[in-house]
């Protein structure tokens, strides 16, 4: 090394010695002008080797940025186009998921007949076949749809350059909540996934209100319970109205959620930064890129395999053994009564549950679901059919009969499910993400503790809001 | 540098409640031993004498703790009882020295990169000085680009142990129509620092003494803002008289949040109290003295705003805006 180096250690130590003394001699805005001079001759090169175009007298993007932009119609266009977002996801998904269903079930059938056939023991095939297959059947029947149908129309959006803009027209209530107004950007990954959510809350420089950002990234529900909340929203919620206005109020429900998710993510924002983090609301500077037109392919590639099929992926990795341990949980016989695993269990959660609006099945599936919200709803129904394994009936007139009638679900118990899965603990991988983000257990503690004691309160409020009123 | 006790290595071995409790005693031992070197350092440097006393107040401990902390740190030879109270000796204020170029470094980290409110920087770097492993105050140093001064105007010594002069003169002993530029705050005691604070004083200002009144109050003119101190704080402000009186130095210079919706100007400067991250950021996007900008649009309750800079839109809440100042065209400059 020595004998590459043109300089002996001795001149290396003078030169250090100079750099120091020099130091002390210079103008505080030294860096300043050094940047001034880096864009002086940037601007020099440019206009010797570009050509303007004559400037337009209409230029699209600033007529565009004039709505988007307004303070008056841009928060309302927003909510605008993330209803029809949902809305389009609703009416879309619907048919697909059906059959697709109706497809791997009938595939489930045929290999436990043939399995009988060969002579496996019952639970050889109860455990394969009714368990970790159906388990991943109804993961994918049930996601797949919404997230072709949702992710694709997120992606055009970002690739517009609109996200950005939702950044700028929310920046005010994130500077009163004394967050950084990039949080409404990571805010938004957090729709698609939690955990991508609070990576991206690397872009905030300010590790204040990075922290807060990780911490309620949490209170916007993830593409993981979207399927949840869009079952409940078309099962229970819309079905009780006209059949034309159903799928509109379902979307409409949706929709609220999310807004109440992000009224939640404001308040602990405040909550936060009024007492744990204290400090003000540091610089924001934001880049609002000029608008591109989508490139189809890349939509497709990034929607689809990036997000889709990498989502589809992580739940069916957490499915199949989910599933396995539902159907351990429904076919082993214990206590005196010989009841399964899952209704003792069940049956030991129903007076908390039934405090909150929900019952101790609910609970149950969350509690199987730690590992990915997305089996919320198969787990949950499975409990509730008691035959030992997923139901493969997916229409939803016969889910609303097994739901209402024979489990005494109400309304009550339909928004309330929806308001916990809004804010209830992060999911494994979410948890697991904030610590590698923050390297600290006790602020991973508190993000997946914090937004379950929310939930708690929350639905607790609600219920007996509701039993007071005599509603529910 | 750092103090340990000379069986501390021993304990420290130790585990379970008993080794977590004692190791946590020597290090709540060694921080005495550091603030107590400070306290030393500080008497030394404003030529007051430290005494058992003074040592026992600025610790907030009994005066029988005190003579026994000053009775340790004499038989490590850190300081000696001199006829007219306590003195550092050579190696005590070396190590003073290194505890207080991390408090510094750490209050100007804080400031400029963590961007924590000023009055409770102090206390943080009050724990983090002490702190300090391996050569990780220099590494500090080095990527806050060798400041030489913390946030409230004070120097911070170098890696060799040199300190500076406070620089500048008090308020108080500047005569009425002179102007300077703000070089120091004094950060102690902590209720006249807080009203510096809340009436946005910052290193960097510019600064022309109006008049004094009868009853003591200083009329200041500070970037087109007219203030009246008292007579506390006009003590705690040091100035420095300005090498040249640049005129739009004094008068109101106009800011960027001030600019009308598609009105265009040309930025002067960004002020000297915008620093670290947030006025990197701006000279990357551009922001660099020179450039024309014009306002775009106007976000709900005129917060934040959309400002065209060299082809593209940059959204700036109004407290960045407010540190944009831009150049007086009716001057012709």
């Amino acid at each position: 090394m020595t004998q590459l180096s043109p300089f002996t250690s001795h001149e290396v130590a003078d030169l250090l010695d100079e750099a120091q003394r020099v130091r002390g001699s210079l103008d505080r805005g030294f860096r300043d002008h050094l940047v001034e001079s880096i864009y002086h001759d940037a601007a020099a090169i440019a206009g010797r080797v570009t050509r303007r175009g004559k400037a337009a007298g209409f230029d699209l993007d600033r007529v565009i940025d004039r709505i988007v932009l307004s303070p008056v119609l841009g928060l309302p266009l927003m909510l605008l186009l993330l209803g029809l977002i949902f809305w389009t996801t609703i009416i879309g998904a619907n048919y697909p998921s059906q059959m697709l269903a109706t497809g791997l079930f009938w595939i489930e059938a045929q290999a436990a007949a043939m399995f009988e056939a060969m002579g496996a023991p019952w639970w050889l095939t109860g455990f394969i076949w009714h368990g970790v297959y159906r388990g991943l059947a109804w993961v994918i029947s049930v996601m797949l749809p919404p997230m072709a149908i949702f992710f694709p129309c997120f992606t055009i959006l970002e690739d517009l350059g609109y996200l950005p803009r939702v950044a700028y027209n929310l920046d005010w209530l994130f500077k009163k909540s004394g967050g950084h107004g990039k949080q409404a950007l990571t805010m938004s990954m957090g729709f698609g996934c939690n955990a991508a959510g609070v990576i991206a809350c690397r872009v905030i420089d300010s590790p204040r209100e990075r922290l807060i950002a990780i911490l309620t990234n949490n209170f916007v529900p993830c593409n993981g319970r979207y399927p949840t909340l869009i079952l409940i929203a078309m099962v229970i919620v819309g079905a009780g109205f006209a059949p034309t206005a159903a799928s509109a109020i379902a979307a409409a429900s949706v929709l609220m959620v999310v807004v109440i998710g992000v009224i939640a993510t404001l308040l602990a924002s405040a909550l936060l930064s009024h007492t744990l983090l204290k400090g003000q609301a540091s610089a924001f500077t934001l880049e609002l890129p000029s608008y591109r037109r989508p490139n189809i392919g890349r939509i497709i590639y990034t929607s689809l395999i990036d997000r889709t099929i990498f989502v589809l992926l992580r739940a069916i990795a957490t499915a199949a053994p989910a599933g396995a341990v539902i159907w351990l949980l429904g076919n082993i016989h214990a206590g005196a009564s010989g009841g399964t695993l899952d209704q003792h269990v069940a049956g030991f959660l129903d007076p908390l549950g039934h405090l909150i609006g929900l019952d101790g099945v609910i609970l149950l599936a969350y509690i199987i679901a730690i590992p990915a919200n997305e089996i919320v709803v198969p787990t949950m129904l499975m409990v509730y059919m008691s035959t030992g394994m997923m139901t493969e009936d997916v229409s939803h007139d016969s889910l609303r009969q097994v739901l209402v009638e024979q489990h005494g679900w109400t309304m009550l118990t339909a928004i309330n499910l929806m308001l916990f899965s809004l804010l209830h603990n992060p999911c494994a991988t979410t948890i697991i993400t904030m610590w590698k983000e923050t390297r600290s257990l006790r602020w991973t503690a508190l993000g997946a503790v914090g937004p379950l004691v929310v939930a708690f309160a929350v639905c607790f409020i609600v219920a007996q809001a509701a039993h007071l009123f005599g509603l529910g | 540098m750092i103090l340990t006790n000379q069986n501390s290595d021993a304990k420290s071995q130790q585990s379970g409640l008993w080794g977590w409790l004692s190791r946590w005693k020597a290090r709540r031992q060694q921080h005495r031993m550091e603030d107590l070197l400070k306290h030393l350092h500080a008497c030394e440097r404003r030529r007051r004498t430290a005494s058992v006393e003074s040592a026992a107040g600025f610790l907030h401990v009994s005066t029988r703790r005190a003579m026994t902390l000053i009775a340790q740190a004499e038989a490590r030879g850190l300081l000696r009882r001199a006829a007219n109270g306590l003195a550092l000796t050579d190696h005590g204020r070396e190590l003073a020295m290194a505890v207080l170029r991390a408090h510094r470094l750490w209050e100007r980290y804080l400031a400029d990169e963590a961007g924590m409110p000023l009055p409770r920087v102090h206390a943080t770097a009050n724990r983090l000085e002490h702190e300090r492993v391996g050569d990780q105050v220099d590494e500090l140093d080095a990527v806050l680009g060798f400041p030489h001064t913390d946030p409230h105007g004070d120097p911070i010594p170098s890696a060799a142990g040199q300190l500076a002069a406070v620089p500048g003169i008090a308020l108080t002993d500047w005569s009425t129509g002179e102007a300077g530029h703000i070089v120091h705050l004094e950060d102690e005691p902590a209720f006249v620092f807080r009203q510096i604070v809340d009436l946005k004083l910052m290193p960097g200002q510019r600064l022309q003494l109006q008049s004094v009144d009868e009853h003591g109050q200083y009329e200041v003119n500070i970037d087109g803002r007219t203030l009246l101190l008292s007579p506390q704080v006009a003590a705690n402000v040091y100035l420095e008289p300005l090498q040249e009186l640049h005129p739009t130095a004094i008068a109101a210079p106009r800011r960027l949040s001030e600019l009308h919706q598609s009105e265009a100007a040309v930025i002067d400067r960004i002020d000297d109290s915008l620093r670290g991250l947030s006025r990197r950021r701006l000279l990357d996007l551009g922001m660099t003295p020179g450039t024309v900008v014009s306002a775009e649009h106007t976000a709900m309750f005129r917060d934040p705003t959309a400002y065209r800079v060299r082809g593209t839109l940059v959204a700036l809440r109004r407290e960045q805006a407010d540190r944009i100042l831009l150049r007086d065209e009716s001057t012709g400059e």
